[in-house]
């Protein structure tokens, strides 16, 4: 038997590293059009967040079909590969490394939880393979850090929040006391900073009575709820989502807790259907974007007027804003491509070319305009307004809708957000569209 | 501020209870470690609100979803009992603690994709029985009735199964066999049965516990491993198989959570834990558990 040397193992180890490692980029580096374009798709398809996650798989299944059927790629067919977030954030990243290193997945739409695209950031510029963020908003994602292949394909959690407390302080709402009760992870926690230093910014007397965090994916928020009955906020606001957010307005809403104050449901729209018309009345929400089904920009998009009437045949549902923010998505990685064929002279884009084509790309959502900035963030303009019941609808509308565009409610690249929003001038609530001027 | 807190603490104590005492009964009783329990919960709660839409869906009267509960308990318990003490744990007896975590474990494996198959991956609720019995004002603060039920529903457990276990010749059986399973043999007692249907009654407490915190918490997939973990945690707080300390450890837990929210919530979720850490570090057998001399 021969025995090779301990040197010998540690070389044939290295080299091993080294073939597998390449092979990723080699497998689509040499610019041959594929036989068929593989998609990583990540989003929540079980658990308590699937409520949010699956109406974006549904989205991203019609429009691959959609893609599919007006001919791919130049030609190339299109195949998401689903990957479930709700198996955990390490799993995930392995599952990111064999799709990329074993089924030569050579883009990633990924991902809907802000600590999965934290944790798959470095792993895409370490595999150089292109991720297109579609859902999670964290702001730190870009905050201080320069990433060459990683995009996102919607806007941060600044834009996001600041658009709520703008819209209260422009209705002269009473926002000296606030209760908050939002999630216990990053999204709840920066949600609750910039929201309420945008109140404090413009509104110094404004105080923080309650502000609560309980864990991701509690059954019961019984004694949160009677904690915030106590505090009497004049405004209560969360950012609760998916099965979470169900949970905590049907326990509160017989407690009268809507009624005794002013409730800013920032994702409250995700649930409509689910609550029918017993959803609290007059509760300020929003799309963390532009991607409310009923607006003038959507109606008067064909395209997205397709989307709708397919989504809701196949699907029996109204897309809600996850929805539109994976077909937004996938247009973002169909308009990369076009342009890298374009820029390349019809040749196969390698990663490299890809990631290129997305610097600066502008695109036209189905929901409005949508620029991917410098520090590769997305731009979009943010839609809020107020739940309404209407004759004829067996679910509330959004009614006194504002569209803030998106250069007036995101800071400036490389700016620190908190910083930003503590200098916003004197008269920025008066340069913001006001709540009601847009719509019908 | 003293009475939500009492009140959210002993609302929050009821449901611990539920959690917990079908398995502290079932490792009384058995000494088995059930880490399959949480799954027993989560089939009850997903019974009782199909059950519950059903009867809704077939226009049937909603009080019938309060029926629904405890039919659904029965059925969970009459289905899931008999079969895994015959086919799975029977065989685990006498072969050590690790052989019993492993195949419960196994089963609470099973289980939770049987779960996601039947009953899918999305959130289901019915809140008839919530709504249904409207709500109360106590202490300027407004509750659901069925919350404060639930407190009077566990205090009736609690007795039912006290006095079912001291007071009954049923439960004087049971209890011969925990004390000693041999000499109950030789007493001529079929302790086979009662291990069966001291199981399925601890299967039917799990399922109950989740069938009535239902209409407040509905069922997802993942509920199974936290009610299993909760439960492990009151337990062990009460003492392994003691009835009366899973109440004791439960109203612990629930004002300590209460108490916790209104005072110190970043402390509100580790609050089971840090009672279990100190109750453990003084008395390693629990708050009411006994200290056990093992036979040779």
């Amino acid at each position: 038997m021969q025995h090779y040397s301990r040197k010998t193992a540690s070389l044939a180890g290295v080299l091993f590293g080294l073939v597998f490692g390449l092979l990723p980029q080699a497998a689509w580096g040499a610019g041959e059009r594929p036989a068929q374009l593989k998609v990583g798709v990540f989003t929540f398809v079980s658990g308590p967040a699937a409520s949010y996650g699956m109406p974006a798989k549904n989205a991203a299944d019609l429009m691959f079909e959609s893609l599919n059927a007006g001919g791919g790629l130049a030609g190339v067919r299109l195949e998401p590969v689903f990957v479930d977030e709700a198996q955990g954030t390490d799993a995930v990243v392995s599952e990111f490394r064999r799709l990329v290193t074993s089924r030569h997945v050579p883009v990633m739409i990924a991902a809907l939880s802000s600590a999965n695209c934290l944790a798959l950031a470095p792993v895409a510029e370490q595999l150089k393979t292109p991720m297109i963020a579609w859902n999670c908003d964290t702001h730190h994602l870009f905050l201080k850090k320069k990433y060459r292949y990683v995009f996102r394909a919607n806007t941060s959690t600044v834009p996001e929040f600041v658009a709520y407390a703008a819209y209260l302080l422009q209705k002269k709402a009473d926002v000296s006391r606030v209760g908050i009760i939002d999630p216990d992870y990053a999204f709840g926690h920066d949600a609750a900073v910039i929201f309420s230093e945008t109140l404090r910014r413009f509104r110094p007397d404004s105080k923080l009575v309650v502000e609560l965090y309980p864990r991701l994916g509690s059954p019961s928020y019984s004694t949160e709820i009677s904690r915030l009955l106590a505090a009497h906020p004049a405004v209560i606001f969360t950012n609760f989502w998916g099965a979470d957010l169900e949970n905590f307005v049907r326990q509160a809403l017989p407690r009268k807790l809507f009624s005794q104050s002013l409730a800013v449901i920032a994702l409250g729209t995700t649930v409509f259907e689910e609550f029918g018309q017993r959803f609290p009345q007059g509760a300020v929400v929003g799309v963390l974007g532009d991607g409310w089904y009923h607006s003038p920009a959507v109606r008067a998009n064909p395209q997205a007027q397709r989307f709708i009437k397919n989504y809701q045949e196949r699907f029996h549902q109204v897309p809600v804003f996850p929805a539109f923010k994976m077909a937004n998505a996938v247009l973002v990685v169909e308009a990369a491509y076009r342009r890298a064929l374009r820029e390349n002279k019809g040749q196969w884009p390698d990663s490299e070319r890809l990631a290129r084509a997305l610097e600066g790309l502008r695109v036209k959502t189905l929901t409005g305009p949508l620029t991917l900035r410098a520090d590769h963030d997305g731009l979009t303009d943010q839609i809020v307004g107020v739940s309404r019941n209407v004759a004829g609808s067996p679910y509330p509308v959004m009614a006194d809708m504002v569209r803030y565009p998106g250069e007036l409610v995101t800071p400036p690249v490389d700016a620190d957000p908190i910083q930003w929003i503590k200098t916003l001038p004197a008269d920025y609530l008066e340069r913001l569209p006001k709540p009601g001027s847009y719509g019908p | 501020m003293l009475t939500p807190i009492v009140i959210d603490g002993l609302s929050d104590a009821a449901l611990l209870f539920l959690v917990a005492v079908g398995l502290t009964m079932v490792f009384g009783v058995l000494r088995v470690v059930n880490i399959a329990h949480g799954s027993f919960f989560a089939l009850g709660a997903y019974a009782a609100i199909t059950l519950g839409l059903w009867a809704g869906a077939l226009g049937l009267s909603q009080a019938l979803s309060y029926g629904a509960l405890v039919l659904s308990a029965l059925l969970v318990a009459a289905l899931f009992g008999p079969l895994t003490e015959r086919l799975c744990l029977r065989a685990t007896y006498g072969r050590g603690e690790i052989a019993q975590m492993l195949v419960t474990f196994g089963i609470f494996l099973i289980l939770d994709d049987v779960q996601k198959l039947v009953f899918g991956v999305q959130e289901r609720q019915n809140d008839a029985p919530l709504s249904l019995l409207g709500v109360c004002n106590l202490g300027g603060i407004v509750y659901p009735v069925y919350q404060i039920a639930l407190v009077g529903l566990a205090v009736v457990v609690a007795f039912s199964l006290r006095w079912f276990l001291r007071g009954t010749r049923a439960g004087k059986l049971v209890l011969s066999v925990v004390h000693d399973a041999e000499m109950a043999r030789f007493s001529g007692i079929d302790t086979a049965k009662v291990s069966v249907a001291a199981f399925t009654f601890g299967v039917f407490l799990a399922a109950l516990g989740g069938s009535l915190a239902s209409p407040i918490t509905g069922a997802a997939p993942g509920m199974s491993a936290e009610a299993t973990i909760l439960a492990f945690a009151v337990a062990a707080i009460g003492g392994l198989g003691r009835v009366e300390g899973a109440g004791l450890a439960a109203l612990i837990v629930g004002l300590g959570r209460a108490f916790a929210v209104y005072y110190a919530p970043a402390f509100d979720r580790a609050t089971p834990y840090l009672v279990m850490f100190a109750v453990l570090l003084f008395r390693p057998q629990g708050l009411l558990g006994v200290v056990e001399t093992r036979r040779l």
